[in-house]
């Protein structure tokens, strides 16, 4: 009975466990350390995130020092997610539906000076202000 | 030696003779600067005298001098930039300068050096600013004396830096107190830049930041109560000396971070009541003499990626950990330190013990693993694991180890 009682209990603590949320997290700023950089990450707007296959979550202040990352971690990253923030919002979304825009008067905390945008329209404006360009894919 | 005199006299007799000075202040010559710097000529002195002048941007862009007298105030009004500096040798002293404009993206200044070779921007108060002095593209400039105050951060988001350089080579700051700021002193993309003895204290995210700046050096600074202490990022060549860092509390806080950085110094500091000392992540050729490490929580936190860096001849006081670290592999070389944990003799009477010292502890190892282990700190249990790790390694690594720990510390002085 009680062998019966702890396999439940286990069971659905590993349930638990698994159905927790998959997917970018808040960033607390000034209390999150980039993954890469280890700098505290002080402007969520160019923060990004990266979420293995495995489900563990990276967090990092740029987005240079998610391609860093990536780099030199290729087998943990492989078919992991990534996510950016939507530069009017801060919301995150996954990096492959956004518009980029690097150069310009954008600068970000590593040097990676790139804004990422949910809307291109949005994005073709920041970027004509800003003397950015698009990056394409 | 007549001939030089009257050489020097032919040099500069036009100069006396052609430079006009210029007066701006009620009853004055000029009631605004702007009207005084337009009708300047480069190499002339103006003079301001006691009051508030709210005027918008004033754009320097000849090679004046700028003196303040009985502290006159510039108000930017929360729009744009103060003063920018866009032409050589410019001078500018004993001003007080508040409220600069503040934009998301393009960086606003109080004192906005866009391009100068060989200005002086010395004794000024800056309040309430959103970045103090940004030098951009500046080379030989000095920065010294000024008072950058800001009560406007309440978030690192919304701030700028009290001092900030970008692509700017031999810069000069020095005696500045900077507070409130995101960052205190932030160096990027420069070379030759000499930092000497601040004061940066309580500032968001870090009282100094380097990025990419080789061939630097920063002594006698005081660090103290910032977001995290100094980040030294990307860089060769950095010669640290005779700093305070002091009082950088709080979780994944530092004293000291070195990530990526090579070929430095690293001397004469004291490391004080901090949760980690030195974290090092990537860091080799490095030398660490003659620091003191009091009262920290973690002392040295060195990442096994570091390689071929000489620890020799710091003080290791009153530390909870005085060496923690995250891989098997040690590529450093530990040497006659003093550790107050150590527990030799010596028979011989040479100062050095007898017995080496492992200055890695079994519980630091279990925590760097696996933090929670953190619970079980002061433990009867960690105490008993500790002494049988000892006696029995078999956790940490066997080369980490100080072969000659000194008896007694180094003869330490700090001259602050």
């Amino acid at each position: 009975m009680k062998l019966f009682r702890n396999s439940i209990i286990a069971a659905s603590m590993i349930t638990l466990v698994a159905c927790a949320e998959k997917g970018p997290q808040e960033i607390s700023v000034g209390k999150d350390q980039c993954d890469n950089c280890k700098m505290t990450i002080s402007e969520p707007k160019y923060a990004t995130q990266l979420l293995t296959e495995k489900g563990r979550l990276y967090k990092f202040d740029d987005i240079s020092c998610l391609q860093d990352y990536e780099i030199s971690n290729a087998e943990t990253t492989v078919n992991a997610k990534t996510y950016v923030a939507d530069f009017p919002t801060g919301d995150f979304f996954e990096t492959n539906t956004a518009t980029l825009i690097k150069g310009g008067e954008i600068k970000s905390p590593m040097g990676g000076n790139t804004q990422a945008f949910k809307d291109k329209s949005t994005a073709e404006k920041a970027a004509a202000s800003l003397g950015a360009t698009l990056v394409t894919k | 030696m007549k001939n030089t005199i009257t050489f020097f006299l032919l040099l500069f007799l036009p100069v006396l003779a052609f430079s006009a000075t210029l007066k701006v202040g009620k009853g004055e010559q000029f009631t605004s600067i702007k009207l005084a710097v337009a009708a300047a000529k480069s190499g002339d002195t103006i003079l301001v005298y006691k009051g508030l002048y709210k005027e918008g941007t004033i754009d320097l862009e000849k090679s004046l001098t700028l003196i303040g007298i009985d502290r006159p105030i510039i108000d930017g009004n929360l729009e744009g930039e103060i003063i920018t500096l866009r032409a050589d040798h410019i001078v500018l002293k004993g001003f007080k300068l508040i409220n600069s404009g503040r934009d998301e993206i393009r960086s606003v200044a109080a004192i906005h050096i866009y391009s100068s070779a060989d200005s002086v921007i010395d004794n000024n108060i800056l309040e309430n600013n959103h970045f103090g002095i940004y030098v951009q593209r500046g080379i030989r400039c000095l920065i010294s004396n000024n008072k950058i105050t800001t009560n406007r951060g309440t978030s690192e988001e919304n701030i700028g830096d009290g001092i900030h350089l970008l692509g700017s080579r031999e810069i000069w700051v020095k005696n500045n107190y900077i507070t409130g700021h995101k960052d205190g002193i932030y160096l990027e993309k420069n070379v030759k830049c000499y930092v000497y003895h601040n004061l940066s204290r309580a500032n968001l995210r870090y009282g100094l930041h380097f990025m990419f700046s080789n061939d630097s050096v920063y002594t006698s600074n005081v660090f103290d109560n910032n977001g995290a202490g100094v980040a030294v990022m990307y860089a060769m060549n950095v010669s640290m000396y005779n700093n305070k860092f002091i009082n950088n509390w709080g979780d994944s806080v530092f004293g000291l971070l070195l990530k990526e950085i090579s070929y430095s110094k690293i001397k004469g500091n004291v490391f004080q009541s901090n949760t980690t000392g030195i974290f090092a992540d990537g860091a080799t050729k490095i030398d660490f003499y003659n620091n003191q490490f009091e009262d920290n929580g973690w002392a040295i936190k060195i990442n096994s990626n570091c390689m071929e860096n000489r620890v020799m001849r710091n003080d290791f006081i009153n530390n909870t950990f005085d060496i923690s670290t995250n891989g098997s592999t040690v590529m450093n070389d530990f040497r006659l330190n003093y550790w107050d944990k150590y527990e030799g003799y010596d028979l011989n009477k040479d100062k050095i013990g007898d017995i080496p010292f492992h200055p890695l502890s079994l519980y630091s190892v279990l925590v760097e693993q696996n933090p929670s282990v953190m619970l079980l700190f002061r433990s009867f249990l960690v105490d008993m694991l500790d002494r049988t790790e000892k006696i029995l390694p078999s956790l940490t690594p066997e080369s980490f180890v100080d072969d000659q720990p000194l008896m007694k510390p180094v003869n330490y002085k700090t001259d602050s």
